[in-house]
C-alpha cells in the first residue's frame, strides 16, 4: 500500500522534473517584483539549483554545474511532503494570489467528494436492480433491454451525455422567470439561484464540511439545501451512467452464477417463493464478487469526475487538474494524483476487510 | 481449402458453431454491423472525402446549419448561404461537419487499434513470462501493475500528456501506459492454471524448451479471454482518447479527430449544438459496436453457455 503511493509519487515527480525545464518548478513562487539574485536564491532554497550556481542566467541556460540531480530533488521534495509542505500552487485560491497547494486542494476536494459520493450512490441504486432483473429474466426481453442500457452506458462518451443533458435541461426545457427564459436545472457549478427549479434568495450557510448539501442541512437552511441538491442532479447522472453500465454487467453475471448453484435448486424444491430464493439466497452470495471490483468502479468514477466537472464548471479538484495541466502546475498535479490513488488504495483495503466480515469462509 | 485432418475438421465445425451461436443473438448482430460498418467506413474514408478538406477554412460558412429536418429551436440560427445542404452543419472553421466526421474515423480507429494491439503484445509477453517463471519476476511484475491499478486511467493519462509534447504519438503513448496492465493480469491468471495441466508436463518430458512450451502451447491455449477483452477495449480506448482530445490536448485545432471536433464546439455549444452532439454520437456508435461484439464473442465462447 505504501509502496504503491511511493511509486506513484516517484513516477509523477520524475516525469514532471525530468520532462519539463527545471524553472517550471519555480513558477508558483516567482513574482515580477523579484530580481535575478532573488530568483537564484529562491531556486537554491528549493533545491532546484545547486549552491555553486553562479547566476540566474546560468541556471536558465541549464549549465551542468547548476542542475541538481533528480534523485536529490526527489529526496528534498519527499521530506517536504512528509512534513505537510506541499508548496504553492499556480491556481487561484479563494482570496486570489499565491496560495498553498494544500489549501486550494482541500477547499475544492469537498465538492469533488460530494459529486463522487452522489455518483456512487446513484450507480449502486440503479445497477443492482437492473443486474438482478437481467439475471432472473435471462435471454428474455427485460435482459436484452437492461443489457442494452448497460452496454450503451459504458459506450457513451461522458462529454456527449453531459452536453446532451445540459442542452435539454438547461436550455430546451425552459421556465420563464422575471421576463427571461431560464433553463429548468442549473448547469453552472455547485450552487445556483438562476434556474427554473431554484429558490431565489436562500440566504447563506456556515461552512462545516465544505460540501454545500451537507453544510446547508447542518445550518438548517432548506432553501439552500434544495438549490445545492438541484445543482447536483445533472452532474451526478452524467457521472454515474458509464459506471452504472459496468456494475450492471457484473451484478448480472454473478447473479447468473449464483442462480445456477445447487442451494438455489434446493431452495426452489423446498417450495420457497421465487422472491425469497432470489433475494435471500442468490443475491446475498452474488454481492460478494460484485464487491470485489467496487475498487475498480470507484477508480472509474474518480476518473470520470474530471470530465463531468469540466463540463458543468463544478468547482472540484478534477476541473482544477485540467487547468493545472495547462499552466504546468506540478505541485497541484502531484497532490491530485496522490490523493486519488490513496482513495482507491484505501477503498480496496476496505473492500478486503468488508469481504472478510461478509463471508465467514474467509479468515485472515 | 480441403480438410486434411480430423482435428482441422473439428476446429472448423467449432468455429461454425460459434458463428451460429452469435447469429442467434440479435444484439450481437447489431454490434457486428456497427463495428464492421465503422471499420469499412474508415477504410473508404479517403475515397468519400478528399483528405485535404480538413485544411480548408471557409469563414463565411462558419457555424451554419441548413438541414431542413430541424432548426434546433435556436432563434438566431445562422442558415448556410448557397444551395448545398450541409446535413450535419458546419464547424467553427466553415468545414462540413459530416465530411470531418468521416475523415476522423480512420484516425480514431487506427489509434485505438494500435493502442490495443501494443498493449496486448506487452501485456501478454510480460504476464505470460511472469506467470510461467514465477518467483521474483512474477512478484515484480505484479507490484508494477498494482501501481497502475490504483490510479484512474484518465487522470494518469491527463498528467502524463501534460509532461509530454502534445503530439499524436505521445498522446498514444500516454493512453498505452495506462492500458497494458489489464492484459498482464488477465493472461497471468490464465497461464497459472494452464501450466499445471498434464500436457505441459508431457511436453517437458519430450524435452521441449521453456520458451517453446510457453509461447507455442500455453499462451495459445490461454489467449481467448484476452481477445474478448481486446475487442471490448477498442471502444474503451476510443472513449479515453477522445476525452483527452476533448479536454484540450489536441496537437492542432484543425485536426479532424472526433474528440477534437467536439472540443471546438464547446464555446459555441448554445448557437451550434451539433458540433458537440454529432462527433460524440459517432464515438458512441463505434464504441457500442465493439462492446456488443465483444460481449457476443464472450457469450458464444463461454463453455457453460454452450450446448
Amino acid at each position: 500500500m505504501v509502496f504503491v503511493l511511493f511509486a506513484v509519487s516517484l513516477i509523477v515527480f520524475l516525469l514532471a522534473r525530468g520532462a519539463l525545464p527545471p524553472e517550471t518548478a519555480l513558477a508558483p513562487y516567482i513574482t515580477p517584483r523579484l530580481d535575478d539574485a532573488a530568483k537564484l536564491s529562491l531556486a537554491k532554497s528549493l533545491a532546484v539549483a545547486t549552491q555553486s550556481c553562479p547566476s540566474w542566467g546560468a541556471f536558465l541556460q541549464h549549465q551542468p554545474n547548476c542542475l541538481v540531480p533528480l534523485w536529490e530533488q526527489y529526496a528534498v521534495w519527499l521530506q517536504n511532503v512528509l512534513s505537510g509542505n506541499w508548496g504553492y500552487s499556480l491556481l487561484p485560491g479563494i482570496s486570489g494570489g499565491t496560495t498553498k497547494t494544500w489549501d486550494v486542494f482541500a477547499a475544492r476536494f469537498a465538492y469533488t467528494a460530494e459529486l463522487a459520493i452522489a455518483g456512487a450512490v446513484l450507480t449502486i441504486v440503479v445497477a443492482l436492480p437492473l443486474g438482478i432483473v437481467s439475471a432472473t429474466h435471462n435471454n428474455k426481453l427485460p435482459d436484452h433491454v437492461s443489457s442494452l442500457i448497460a452496454i450503451a452506458g459504458y459506450s457513451m462518451p461522458i462529454f456527449w451525455l453531459g452536453y446532451l443533458l445540459l442542452l435539454v435541461f438547461g436550455v430546451y426545457i425552459a421556465v420563464p422567470i422575471g421576463g427571461y427564459s431560464v433553463g429548468l436545472l442549473p448547469t453552472n457549478g455547485a450552487f445556483s439561484t438562476t434556474c427554473g427549479a431554484c429558490v431565489n434568495s436562500p440566504g447563506s450557510i456556515s461552512v462545516y464540511t465544505g460540501m454545500p448539501v451537507v453544510d446547508s442541512l447542518l445550518s438548517g437552511n432548506p432553501g439552500y439545501f434544495w438549490n445545492a441538491l438541484v445543482a447536483l442532479i445533472l452532474p451526478t447522472i452524467t457521472l454515474s451512467v458509464s459506471t452504472l453500465g459496468a456494475l450492471t454487467r457484473i451484478v448480472r453475471s454473478s447473479m447468473m452464477e449464483a442462480l445456477r448453484q445447487d442451494y438455489v435448486l434446493l431452495a426452489r424444491s423446498k417450495g420457497l417463493k421465487e422472491r425469497v430464493v432470489v433475494y435471500r439466497h442468490a443475491f446475498r452470495n452474488a454481492v460478494l464478487p460484485a464487491l470485489t471490483i467496487s475498487g475498480l468502479i470507484f477508480a472509474f468514477l474518480l476518473g470520470g469526475v474530471v470530465v463531468v466537472e469540466y463540463i458543468f464548471s463544478w468547482p472540484g479538484v478534477g476541473s482544477a487538474a485540467v487547468i493545472a495541466t495547462t499552466v504546468f502546475d506540478v505541485n497541484f498535479l502531484e497532490l491530485y494524483i496522490l490523493v486519488t490513488s490513496l482513495i482507491i488504495v484505501v477503498a480496496n483495503l476496505g473492500v478486503d476487510i468488508l469481504y472478510a466480515v461478509l463471508d465467514p469462509r474467509i479468515k485472515y | 481449402m480441403a480438410d486434411t485432418t480430423p482435428q482441422q475438421q473439428q476446429r472448423r465445425s467449432e468455429l461454425r458453431y460459434t458463428l451460429h451461436l452469435m447469429r442467434q443473438n440479435p444484439i450481437v448482430v447489431v454490434g457486428s454491423v456497427l463495428a464492421l460498418g465503422s471499420v469499412a467506413l474508415a477504410m473508404l474514408s479517403g475515397l468519400i472525402v478528399n483528405p485535404a478538406a480538413g485544411n480548408v477554412q471557409d469563414l463565411p460558412l462558419r457555424l451554419c446549419w441548413n438541414n431542413p429536418v430541424t432548426n434546433w429551436g435556436i432563434h438566431n440560427l445562422y442558415v448556410c448561404p448557397g444551395n448545398h445542404v450541409y446535413l450535419l452543419g458546419t464547424d467553427a472553421y466553415g468545414r462540413d461537419l459530416l465530411q470531418m466526421i468521416i475523415l476522423a474515423m480512420p484516425l480514431d480507429l487506427e489509434i485505438a487499434l494500435t493502442i490495443v494491439a501494443t498493449a496486448v503484445a506487452i501485456g501478454v509477453g510480460l504476464g505470460a513470462v511472469a506467470a510461467y517463471a514465477g518467483g521474483l519476476i512474477d512478484e515484480l511484475v505484479l507490484r508494477v501493475t498494482d501501481v497502475f491499478f490504483s490510479i484512474p486511467g484518465l487522470s494518469l493519462a491527463i498528467v502524463l500528456v501534460t509532461f509530454f509534447t502534445h503530439s499524436l504519438f505521445w498522446l498514444t503513448v500516454s493512453v498505452l501506459i495506462t492500458w497494458w496492465p489489464t492484459y498482464v493480469r488477465l493472461i497471468r491468471s490464465q497461464v497459472l492454471s494452464e501450466k499445471e495441466k498434464p500436457y505441459v508436463e508431457a511436453l517437458r518430458s519430450t524435452g521441449a524448451g521453456r520458451v517453446r512450451i510457453l509461447f507455442r502451447h500455453v499462451v495459445p491455449n490461454s489467449i481467448y479471454p484476452v481477445f474478448v477483452q481486446a475487442t471490448l477495449d477498442v471502444g474503451g480506448v476510443i472513449l479515453v482518447f477522445s476525452v483527452l482530445m476533448f479536454i484540450g490536448f489536441s496537437p492542432s485545432p484543425l485536426l479532424p479527430e472526433l474528440g477534437n471536433l467536439a472540443h471546438a464546439g464547446i464555446e459555441n455549444v448554445f448557437i451550434a449544438p451539433w458540433l458537440v452532439l454529432f462527433p460524440g454520437l459517432t464515438i458512441l456508435l463505434i464504441a457500442l459496436g465493439f462492446n456488443l461484439l465483444g460481449d457476443g464473442i464472450r457469450d458464444a465462447l463461454d463453455p457453460r453457455l454452450r450446448r
